[in-house]
């Protein structure tokens, strides 16, 4: 079985700055794996050389075997990848509603197809599903813009999941949330995991996020990777701890 | 929208097949001129109220529009293949004005647009052998629908009145489709839509061939009810004041352009008065509102329609459930 | 030859005026996101300023320092003040439209309260032709070449030299960096506005005596400055004076050599050409944009 994504000595630099140096890394069918590291440690350029939003310098991104380097992210988006972003990336003007049928409607059938069918798409059922998933039933016809931080945090992971996708790229999903809504949140993620078999990335900073979440977790620093293991394993890790602490 | 119900929506569509008949010859050619750049209106609306594409070029797609008409019908032409060859001529050339919005945006393309609409002025007046330049054409003629000739003012009204009502209907069952959708999410926020699969490239030209195509058409109106156009007609001139019709009546609002467009010809007419100074009355007007409510007119509605203080949860929802026509 | 170089020393004279209006557009923009459609109205208006005041008898230096004054008191204190602040909340595109609005208010305001007839205006100096590598050069383009050469450095030195002028271009390149280092971020965006009522000023006081004062002269300046500003590089005061530059030389060149039904196009194509393919212009830096 080939891995959903497949990372191939991966670099990226700026100028004279490596902010990603040779990384590899496989990622497996239902594996959720975690990215933490310092600031400033790569994490997010990584995210987006994967993503398609910025070219790498060197090396290869592959999705289930299939080479995506270079990719637009709205061709890598049909092809089952999936984000959410780091600040808060809902469409503020748009209900919850259609916020979530417009991150699926792209999946369905042609332009021609998206102008004279139905106006959800064929999507009203699967969003109130995932709305009411997502516990969000109550703010359904709300534009998004007035919900909550937490509660466009979870709209924001709820669209990244409505078009059923292969891989779930989370970009600091847990950042700013509080503990409620976190645990909501977290919960969530779990259960959608555990139902639908997805498979995820994490970056975070928050490690209790990450050691709760997580199967598997990638330490970066200064753009290179310092250790992988299983979440305990890693929290143990004196390099780690030397990359979090040291300087 | 939502919150004016049908019944406004009605008085409205009373009043539209009403007035002609109550009107003074000037008055159904005024309301004629509503219908023509209302729908030219609405395609700005499209580009740069819903896609966010800031356009200073629709004032150039209505000369276009209005152009092919003229010299195709001149040239023996029937009006209704030429009015929508002019609407398809300008859905290509907007098309290809929607590329430079792939590489820039904001200030820069509004420049570049405003760039294209003096151009596409300079070859209406130097290319005489084809458009006769400055001295213009006279007397385009109006079409006769079914046998019924469209010579009357008033006969005249009701077909703009129809394809405006027609373009219209076209327009709302758009915004609702997800190329609806998609187009307000190219506005707010094309990083985002792109992440979610849409091909924010090619809805953004499509947002502008749209826009631009409705120019086209109004053009296509334009010149019989007119019945002389010449390049001056067509120049940045009428490209701001589009825009200031969509920005006053309200940006991305589906009504704002009736309203804006409505504004922008009656005022001159109410404001006979004031003579010269109409234009300085409008300018403040439009200062006014803008620093006031930037949302335009239809903006300004819904923030007097907003309850201050909203009622107890359930009866609120009960409320807008019923108010919200869908 | 002779004919080339008369063009280039009025190409210049022009195109430094140009300069100078574009270097205040940028400005604005640079310090306060204001795009200015009215920048073309705001050259055209104080000319009139200059010829009221003549009318009530001032003579011409006293007049031309009260057009200067009241520039820089309408057109940056009472501009910024009353229209920019409450505006600007709003973001880019209702200014844009509230500036084009000003400009149809400015440009109707004289055409009803002064005249709508081109007005004859007093120029800097007596007409005189100056004979140079046996070409006639008239003496205006030199004066208004050496004015607007002398306002350019003037204003270089004062944004480089001074303490003042660097805290200027902090807030420019950066506000909120700037007001953490303790410079008084809004006094300076005014300074900014009120040097763009003393340009806009001084330009007009150069360009009106050539074509004539107008109501409608602000359509093709205001146009001048866009492009030069953005030939330069939208966000570069120096690309703002190259870019006027290009643009006065190319006008008069291509007014002699090309066909001049077509001359208006020149400057616009250009323009399309820089955006398309260099849109940070001949000098600019790439605006970064955040993910």
């Amino acid at each position: 079985m080939t891995a959903v994504l497949e990372v191939n000595n991966l670099s990226k630099r700026f100028g004279g700055i490596v902010a990603v140096d040779n990384v590899s890394f496989t990622v497996n069918d239902g594996d959720i794996l975690g990215i933490i590291g310092p600031n400033g440690s790569g994490k997010s350029t990584l995210f987006n050389c994967v993503l398609g939003q910025l070219l790498p310098s060197e090396g290869s991104v592959r999705i289930d075997g299939q080479e995506s380097t270079g990719m637009r992210p709205c061709d890598l988006n049909r092809l089952g990848v999936s984000r959410t972003f780091q600040l808060l990336q809902v469409f503020p003007q748009l209900s919850v509603r259609d916020n979530l049928i417009l991150a699926g409607q792209e999946h369905q059938g042609s332009m021609a197809s998206r102008l004279f069918g139905r106006p959800d798409a064929g999507l009203g059922d699967a969003a109130d599903q995932m709305i009411e998933f997502f516990r969000l039933t109550h703010l359904s016809d709300e534009q998004a813009g007035m919900l909550s931080y937490g509660q466009q945090k979870l709209l924001d992971a709820a669209m990244a999941f409505m078009a059923g996708p292969r891989l779930v790229l989370l970009d600091e999903p847990a950042g700013g949330v509080n503990l409620t809504m976190l645990g909501l949140l977290r919960e969530r993620l779990q259960a959608y995991h555990a139902e639908r078999k997805a498979t995820f990335v994490v970056i975070e900073d928050q490690m209790e996020f990450v050691m709760a979440l997580c199967t598997r977790v990638l330490v970066l620093a200064e753009g290179k990777i310092i250790a992988e293991g299983a979440p305990e394993e890693v929290r143990r890790n004196p390099a780690v701890i030397e990359a979090y602490l040291g300087h | 929208m939502k919150r004016f119900g049908p019944l406004s929506v009605a008085v409205a569509a009373a009043a539209a097949i009403g007035l002609p008949f109550l009107l003074k010859p000037f008055g159904v050619y005024l309301i004629s001129m509503w219908a023509v750049l209302t729908i030219a209106a609405i395609g700005l609306n499209l580009t740069l109220g819903y896609a966010g594409q800031v356009s200073m070029a629709q004032g150039a797609f209505v000369g276009i529009g209005a152009y092919t008409v003229a010299l195709l019908t001149a040239a023996g032409w029937p009006f209704f293949p030429a009015f929508i060859l002019g609407g398809a001529l300008c859905f290509v050339i907007g098309w290809l004005l929607g590329y430079p919005a792939l590489r820039v945006q904001h200030h820069y393309l509004a420049f570049v647009t405003l760039a294209f609409n003096t151009l596409v002025f300079l070859v209406l007046r130097n290319e005489e052998w084809l458009t006769r330049g400055s001295y213009g054409i006279a007397g385009t003629d109006r079409p006769s629908l079914f046998g019924l000739s469209t010579d009357n003012a008033r006969v005249f009204y009701f077909l703009c009145l129809a394809i405006l009502i027609l373009l219209s209907a076209a327009t709302w069952w758009m915004l609702r489709s997800p190329w609806g959708r998609a187009f307000v999410a190219l506005r707010e926020n094309p990083i985002r839509a792109l992440s979610l699969g849409l091909d924010t490239r090619r809805y953004t030209l499509m947002a502008f061939a749209l826009g631009s195509t409705l120019g086209g058409l109004a053009g296509g109106l334009y010149a019989p009810l007119v019945q002389f156009i010449e390049p001056g007609s067509f120049s940045l001139n009428l490209s701001f004041n589009l825009l200031l019709m969509v920005i006053v009546g309200g940006s991305g609002r589906f009504f704002g352009p009736f309203v804006g467009a409505l504004i922008a010809v009656l005022l001159p007419e109410w404001m006979r008065v004031a003579e010269g100074y109409y234009l300085i009355i409008y300018a403040m007007l439009v200062m006014v509102l803008m620093v006031f409510c930037p949302s335009g007119v239809i903006g300004l509605f819904e923030k007097a329609m907003k309850p201050k203080k909203p009622p107890a949860a359930p009866a609120a929802a009960a409320i807008k459930a019923e108010a919200t026509p869908q | 030859m002779a004919s080339f170089i008369q063009l280039m020393v009025s190409g210049l004279a022009t195109g430094a005026i140009y300069a100078l209006i574009a270097i205040g557009f940028t400005l604005l923009w640079q310090t306060s996101q204001t795009i200015n459609f009215a920048q073309g109205e705001f050259v055209m208006l104080p000319a009139f300023f200059v010829l009221a005041a003549m009318n009530m008898g001032a003579p011409y230096w006293l007049a031309a320092l009260i057009g200067i004054a009241l520039s820089v008191v309408i057109l940056g204190v009472l501009f910024k003040a009353v229209i920019v602040d409450p505006m600007i909340r709003h973001g880019v595109l209702p200014l844009v439209i509230t500036t084009i609005a000003l400009s149809l208010f400015l440009k109707e305001s004289v055409k009803d309260f002064y005249s709508s007839q081109a007005q004859p205006f007093p120029a800097l100096v007596a007409p005189r032709d100056l004979h140079f590598l046996g070409a006639v050069v008239s003496l205006q383009s030199i004066v208004v070449l050496a004015v607007a050469v002398a306002t350019v450095i003037g204003l270089h030195l004062l944004l480089n030299k001074t303490r003042l002028g660097r805290c200027m271009q902090a807030t420019a390149q950066n506000p909120t960096v700037a007001r953490i280092l303790g410079i008084p971020v809004g006094r300076m965006v005014l300074y900014t506005f009120l040097i763009n009522g003393a340009l806009v000023a001084i330009a007009s006081l150069l360009i009106s005596p050539i074509y004539l004062a107008k109501f409608t002269n602000g359509e093709a300046l205001g146009m001048a400055a866009f492009i030069a500003a953005i030939i330069g590089g939208f966000n570069q005061v120096r690309g703002a004076i190259l870019g006027g530059i290009i643009l006065g030389v190319l006008d008069n060149l291509s007014a002699a050599y090309l066909s001049s039904s077509y001359r208006g196009a020149f400057p616009l194509v250009i323009l399309i050409a820089v955006i398309l393919f260099r849109p940070q212009g001949l000098l600019g830096r790439v605006e970064e944009r955040a993910v």
